[in-house]
């Protein structure tokens, strides 16, 4: 049974196609030059060169961390082109003078841009190659005091709103991949919801790689003043290479009093073949503060793309009464290795978290959790609940947990529960007695698996991320 | 990973660490005034407990291991043999319960001079040694460890039995460094052949600055079963370091119950191996911290095959200042097919500046298991105590009740001639009610 | 309803099949025409719910001779969904949990993928609702057991009312009940029974695998076979299953005794 379902979760990749576009790169390499260059290519303040060039400063100090339970060759830092951009990558006025074939390239990953095809009620920006391309409803939502736009562009409009937060969540010298990205980033999307705004419409930023030898570092920042709500999504697919392409990218959140930010991420970066050859790196450092009393975050992530997935959406609850949420579903298959969950720090009292965390291990791949529950002394009345469940399908794939719990708060409670399941062959044979195929039959149970995080998605999406696993789990089957 | 290799240092070349050099130096200056046996089964041994601790420094808060183990009460140990001296501690111990054998572990004596074992007991033969005794380290993958190496180096005696069809009384094993100050070293090796069955308890009583290190690898044949009650009582100055190491033979069962407080820091490494699957393994843990104490357990059962069955419970009661820590490994690699595992942590804690470190951990490379695991930290339950209380129970009285009921669960499963040695009073909060 | 001249819907020939080399049905043969209802008793262990299993294709079963025609197609050729769809049906005597499937949802596709087999519309989720929200008064159900997941959490009796409900949705052409009565107290019998009756007709067929005599009070069959190690022993009328209430199964071990001994004398 599990070699016909291993069968099943192996099918080609639908977006390893590459455009072929000028692009505008610099040579390969790191030094404070290139820090330098980009900045300057960016025409950026001179602030943001200064918090640069202290990032890239920490980043020479700091070491590669080993402690995930990840294998792979040395990353070659001297080895990766820092700054790519589709040549003339100006952001134009209008959609009509975007390069057709970028247009092109959105319309085929099924993210349409131009004003008759584009999604209602979604914004989007979409990302190419770490440049912001074009951003839909700017005019729309600026009508309600939302900002979206792309980072760079926010460095350029808003310098304070940017020298007020950015580097706030995750300083630059958080970790080795983070001051990577400080020192580096190149684009990203930025989103400010202020007082009491709630954004009429969800936001998405769509990232496409495109490139083959390109680092990627995308920065992306959401602030949510009193009492404002947000809802993004995060939406990633990159060409098939044979190499393998470092993203280290970097997303920081802030919630104000009573604000609330959903952040939803559907990861279908290229994954490698089934040998485990090419593929995406993905070294992300993704961090909430809730600042304010009674705030939330909410992260929930479809992971199913990648090489190697290294990423922790978490939350630092200071804010009373705040509210973090961490809702997971990570499929790997073949060679990939996922190292992925969350951690949630409480700092304020009664603040709050939920972990939920669903992992799909097929094929040859490793797929872990680890998170961290941490209660520190005055987080009097804080409560944690997590749940981690692995489904395991074939016995070569690796199913790991490592959910460390740290507390020093008497008037705290922890709950965390995890298990361990298959697709029996009693439940496929119950489905199919019903006239259910069995790639269907598959598909329902592993869909009814990851129930509890896709009811968490956004509605557009949630059918979205259903299709996706769906996909991934589609194959000839006699 | 590319950064592996680069913080070792140079092979050969002294550790720098000054506990572990003044602690060889010492054994080293012993063996001169006083050779011991040169041929035999601990001598190989020992030499490479020597080169354990040269190669390798104390563990460091940089590793995973021992990130939460502050080993700061171990350095203000003197890093010397045990010296006993004073009134001999044993004349304060509960005198045996009928029907059990109790042999008593100093370091020094042999443990079995005068004894004459019970039926089913017997001495293990220097070549059964030579050839056993490491065995169950390597196979549970500990032989390495530093407490090992300790171990190996400062161990002057092993006790080794073969335990042959069911032994009817319980095996006492006792150690109690009163007030002496210095390194106890313990070895113990037990095969059990197929079919066997034993029950063992070890008590280890400290109340100076001392070291208690125990080894004890048990090898069970097929079918047999070993019910293990540890039960360690020490005190602020006192460390106790314990690695007990099982391999298991399809078939067989066995139970760990252990229980300790008391001890500035103690440290247990319950590791198991089911050699081919197919066995029963239960582990109960019960580690109590409050004053500026550490308790540490770091549990590991690996499945090396099918149709195995892990039932772990731990508790923790942290309360102070204490620091616990629990860290435990299950895993389950493909050979392990059917495994049946079901880990629980639960740990109170009862006050503002306790600390409780949890980490299980699962790698499960097998799609036909059944793995659970759960972990709770919370306090005292306030409808519990509420409910003592509306019965006209003292909110104290009502306190201690509940604290003991919890315990009770691990205690429960110590072997019944542990009570003589009144484990409760291991924790000095949750005693009995006054009256 | 007996009628020598409708047409024969499930034939078994001699069947021969084991499970992991154990050889668990012995040469069974049995015919099902249109309007019939047969209930096959025996012991535990007689072979009675691997036959059970084995004619909905339960992949655990290997087998090892004979054939089964099922309106005159080889049933066996056919894959666990592709007999759902062409209307047979089995109620499983344990029914499965799937947790996290919506038992809507699953009502819901396994009743279009019949639909699609006959030729039939697939019925779009508000039309599926009216369709089971009626056939939910057969099998006296809550509608809350919808949004639950597949028989999760379901008591016994509830997790039988769902597997007649779903039998009352895929309108089966032979059904095969597996100890639908273990388990249910009488008021719940009652209600699986009324369902059962209700769904028969004279174009379908009815196989109810049972090991006592109280289901045949409530559901009166037209055969009855007794299965004994892995073979029909004897076939009769209803009187059959009075009789075997009345005797229990002791006779059965003598005559299959007797059986066993005869193929050793002619060798």
């Amino acid at each position: 049974m599990s070699s016909a379902v291993g069968d099943l979760v192996s099918q080609p990749y639908k977006y390893g196609f590459v455009t072929e576009i000028e692009t505008d790169k610099i040579a390969k390499g790191l030094s404070e030059d290139v820090v330098r260059l980009i900045s300057a290519k960016k025409q950026e303040p001179d602030f943001l060169l200064q918090f640069r060039l202290r990032a890239y400063r920490q980043w020479l100090r700091m070491r590669e961390p080993d402690w995930a339970a990840l294998g792979h060759p040395p990353i070659e830092y001297q080895e990766i082109i820092y700054y790519a951009a589709p040549r003339a990558q100006e952001k134009k006025q209008s959609l009509d003078e975007v390069d057709p074939r970028l247009l092109e390239t959105f319309d085929k990953l099924g993210i349409p841009l131009s004003e008759q095809k584009r999604l209602t009620n979604v914004a989007v920006d979409a990302v190419f190659d770490s440049v912001s391309i074009a951003t839909t409803y700017k005019e729309k939502l600026a009508e309600h005091g939302v900002i979206f736009c792309s980072i760079s562009e926010a460095v350029r409009e808003h310098p304070e709103l940017i020298k007020r937060y950015l580097g706030t969540v995750v300083p630059s010298n958080d970790n080795f991949f983070a001051a990577l990205n400080s020192a580096v980033f190149s684009d990203g999307s930025f989103v400010f919801i202020p007082r009491g705004v709630e954004c009429p419409m969800e936001l998405s930023t769509y990232f496409r790689i495109n490139s083959g030898d390109t680092g990627q570092f995308e920065r992306t920042l959401i602030v949510a003043e009193e009492g404002a709500s947000v809802s993004y999504l995060e939406g990633c697919t990159a060409p098939m290479f044979d190499t393998n392409q470092l993203h280290a990218a970097v997303v920081e959140l802030v919630t104000l009093d009573d604000a609330s930010i959903k952040y939803s991420t559907v990861q279908n970066w290229y994954a490698g073949d089934e040998h485990g050859v090419g593929g995406i790196y993905n070294f992300v450092t993704k961090r909430g503060q809730c600042r304010g009393a009674r705030s939330r975050i909410s992260w929930t992530q479809v992971e199913t793309g990648s090489a190697i997935t290294w990423k922790y959406p978490s939350c630092v609850l200071l804010g009373a009464d705040s509210v973090g949420e961490f809702y997971s579903v990570a499929l790997t298959n073949n060679r990939q290795q996922a190292d992925t969950g969350t951690k949630m720090v409480h700092v304020g009292p009664r603040t709050r978290s939920t972990i939920v965390s669903k992992g799909i291990s097929a094929g040859h791949s490793a797929n872990s959790y680890r998170g961290l529950v941490q209660i520190g002394p005055q987080a009097v009345g804080a409560r944690n609940y997590s749940q981690c469940d692995s489904m395991l399908i074939g016995d070569q794939a690796a199913a790991n947990t490592y959910p460390y719990i740290r507390c020093q708060q008497p008037e705290a409670s922890i709950e965390h529960e995890a298990s361990t399941s298959r697709i029996s062959a009693d439940q496929l044979f119950y489905l199919q007695s019903r006239g259910i195929g069995f790639e269907q039959a598959v598909s329902m149970m592993v869909s009814g698996f990851c129930r509890d995080v896709f009811n968490q998605l956004p509605m557009e999406f949630a059918a979205e991320a259903d299709k996706l696993l769906s996909l991934k789990l589609e194959g000839s089957v006699g | 990973m590319v950064s592996a290799s680069m913080e070792l240092p140079p092979a050969g070349a002294p550790s720098g660490d000054g506990w572990s050099e003044a602690l060889l130096a010492a054994l080293a200056a012993e063996e001169l005034a006083a050779p011991l046996d040169a041929a035999g089964p601990l001598a190989a041994v020992r030499r490479r407990g020597f080169e354990g601790l040269r190669q390798r420094p104390l563990p460091s808060r940089r590793e995973e291991a021992w990130r939460f183990t502050d080993l700061g009460a171990l350095r203000a140990v003197r890093p010397r043999r045990l010296v006993t001296s004073g009134a001999d501690p044993a004349a304060h111990w509960p005198a045996p319960a009928a029907g059990s054998l109790r042999l008593r572990l100093d370091g020094a004596a042999d443990p079995l001079a005068g004894q004459s074992l019970p039926q089913g007991l017997e001495a293990l033969t220097d070549t059964d040694l030579e050839q056993a005794l490491g065995q169950t380290l390597a196979a549970t993958g500990c032989r390495e460890h530093w407490p090992v190496s300790l171990n190996k180096a400062s161990a002057a005696r092993v006790l080794g039995l073969r335990v042959r069809g069911e032994v009817a009384p319980l095996l006492e094993l006792v150690s109690d460094t009163a007030t002496a100050e210095g390194v106890l070293a313990l070895r113990v090796l037990l095969l059990l052949e197929p079919g066997a069955s034993l029950r063992l308890l070890q008590v280890h009583r400290a109340a100076g600055a001392s070291l208690t290190s125990v080894v004890v690898e048990a090898r069970l044949g097929e079918g047999s079963r070993l019910e293990q009650g540890v039960l360690a009582q020490g005190a602020d100055a006192a460390v106790l370091l314990g690695h007990l190491a099982v391999s298991q033979a399809p078939g067989s069962e066995y139970q760990l119950a252990s229980v300790s407080g008391g001890w500035g820091l103690s440290r247990l490494e319950p590791r198991v191996v089911q050699l081919a699957g197919e066995a029963i393994t239960r582990l109960r843990g019960l580690q109590q911290v409050d004053g500026r104490r550490i308790a540490d357990t770091h549990s590991q059962v690996m499945f090396a095959g099918p149709e195995g069955r892990l039932d772990q419970l731990h508790k923790v009661v942290a309360d102070g200042a204490g620091r616990s820590v629990f860290n435990g490994a299950v895993r389950v690699p493909r050979a392990a097919q059917r495994t049946d595992a079901a880990q629980l942590s639960r740990s109170l804690l009862l006050s503002e500046r306790a600390r409780v470190d949890t980490k299980p951990e699962l790698e499960i490379v097998a799609d036909d298991v059944r793995c659970a695991h759960g972990a709770t930290v919370s306090r005292l339950r306030q409808d519990e105590l509420f409910y003592l209380q509306s019965r006209g129970i003292g909110a104290d009285l009502a306190a201690r009740l509940l604290l003991r009921g919890y315990c009770e669960e691990v205690l429960r499963e110590l072997p019944g001639a542990a009570a003589l040695w009144h484990p409760l009073d291991t924790f000095p909060a949750p005693g009995a009610p006054a009256r | 309803m007996i009628r020598p001249d409708a047409p024969v819907l499930l034939e078994i020939r001699d069947l021969h099949a084991c499970v992991e080399e154990q050889p668990i049905l012995r040469g069974v043969s049995l015919t099902l025409r249109a309007g019939e209802i047969h209930a096959v008793m025996g012991r535990n262990g007689s072979g009675k719910s691997t036959l059970s299993k084995l004619l909905a294709g339960h992949p655990a079963y290997r087998v090892t001779g004979g054939s089964v025609l099922y309106r005159g197609e080889d049933l066996l050729a056919l894959a666990p969904e592709e007999r759902a769809r062409a209307g047979l049906f089995l109620g499983f005597q344990y029914p499965i949990e799937i947790p996290g499937v919506s038992n809507l949802e699953f009502l819901r596709v396994a009743t279009n993928a019949r639909r699609v087999a006959r030729g039939e519309e697939e019925l779009d989720t508000f039309a599926f609702e009216d369709l089971v929200r009626e056939r939910l008064r057969l099998v006296q159900m809550d509608a809350a057991f919808l949004d639950r997941s597949v028989n999760e959490g379901f008591s016994g009796g509830e997790k039988k009312r769902n597997e007649i409900l779903q039998m009352a949705l895929l309108e089966p052409v032979v059904a095969i009940l597996d100890e639908t009565d273990s388990g249910l107290d009488i008021d719940a019998l009652r209600t699986v029974s009324a369902g059962v009756n209700h769904l028969a007709g004279p174009d379908n067929a009815t196989l109810l695998i049972t090991h006592y005599q109280r289901l045949l009070d409530e559901i009166t069959p037209d055969f009855v076979h007794v299965m004994a190690a892995g073979r029909i022993l004897r076939t009769a009328g209803k009187e059959l299953a009075l009789e075997l209430e009345e005797r229990g199964y002791d006779w059965v071990d003598e005559e299959l005794a007797a059986l066993e001994r005869i193929p050793a004398e002619v060798g």
